[in-house]
């Protein structure tokens, strides 16, 4: 095995094992007693981590050229808030729900 | 240059962009793909998580995760055993390559019948698609819907991944190949990370 291939390899196993820690302290959060918008704060931070991990080294796209990183992230990253845009509407719904309201 | 020349090259058609990602055009198509492909998992992941929030009596109905820790363990170690078969296969270790190959594919039919196991626990507590023993119908639809669209993917991509390997061993295929097949895989294992703490951990029994 050369030293550029053990090195990579070395890389690949760090970020395998930081998932793996990343995932434990999930299922750790999960099984205290947290609730409502702490428990949704914890728990997607280290998706969000494990996703910049995964992306960077696991789908290699930090060895890609900055132009297609910026086209990639910038493209997802706008579907993926603008499809948050109704939470308004559910917090709605769960108030009519919780107080027995009927809109007229 | 004669008159004519410079004529010519006024109304000619100016030359081609150089490509501006330089990638090839297999891996290109792939990422595309997987950019609408996050547009349907996260329409799923936010309709369900609309749904839990506007729903008071949500059920809590997982008292072990067991079984998903243990699915969640394989998704990532194939991950790792994938990216074993593309380093292999780019310094043209063929029989190494495939031997990875084969291992990931193993973890994902290992993957696979752990889901089903979870869905027959599921089944057998009375959630359907449109019934749950605990409540709100809509439960079991967003737990169906959201986990078989994972377990589509998943087969899919275990399907995909033999396939490549046996072409790849025979030649027909090459580390290219290998990598467009391993980008989608490592897909199919981050969107799990989200389905974990969203549809399991954040309905822990307490």
């Amino acid at each position: 095995m050369t030293t550029a291939e053990g090195n990579g390899i070395k890389k690949y196993v760090a970020v395998y094992l930081a998932l793996l820690v990343l995932t434990a302290l999930q299922f750790i959060i999960g099984y205290q007693n947290i609730e409502g918008s702490a428990l949704v704060v914890r728990m997607l931070t280290f998706a969000v981590i494990e996703t910049v991990l995964v992306v960077l080294f696991f789908m290699n796209l930090g060895s890609e050229k900055p132009v297609f990183i910026k086209f990639i992230v910038f493209f997802t990253l706008f579907v993926l808030l603008t499809l948050n845009y109704g939470w308004t509407d559910s917090f709605r719904l769960l108030l009519f729900r919780l107080t027995g309201f009927q809109p007229s | 240059m004669s008159e004519a020349h410079l004529t010519m090259g006024a109304h000619a058609a100016p030359p081609m962009e150089e490509r501006p990602f330089a990638i090839p055009s297999k891996k290109l198509a792939m990422w595309l793909f997987l950019m609408a492909d996050v547009m349907t998992f996260a329409s799923c992941v936010v309709a369900y998580a609309f749904t839990r929030n506007a729903t008071p009596n949500w059920p809590r109905p997982f008292h072990s995760v067991t079984n998903v820790g243990v699915m969640t363990l394989i998704m990532l170690t194939s991950g790792l055993t994938m990216l074993m078969a593309l380093r292999a296969a780019k310094m043209a270790d063929k029989a190494r390559a495939f031997r990875w190959m084969m291992i990931t594919a193993a973890g994902g039919v290992l993957f696979t019948v752990l889901h089903i196991r979870d869905w027959m626990g599921m089944i057998s507590q009375g959630v359907g698609l449109l019934q749950n023993p605990w409540g709100p119908a809509a439960f079991g639809s967003g737990f169906y819907a959201i986990t078989g669209f994972s377990l589509l993917h998943i087969s899919v991509g275990t399907i995909a991944l033999i396939a490549v390997a046996i072409r790849y061993q025979g030649g027909r295929y090459n580390a290219d190949d290998i990598e467009v097949v391993s980008i989608f895989w490592q897909f199919v294992g981050l969107v799990w990370l989200f389905i974990v703490p969203v549809v399991y951990l954040m309905n822990v029994a307490r």
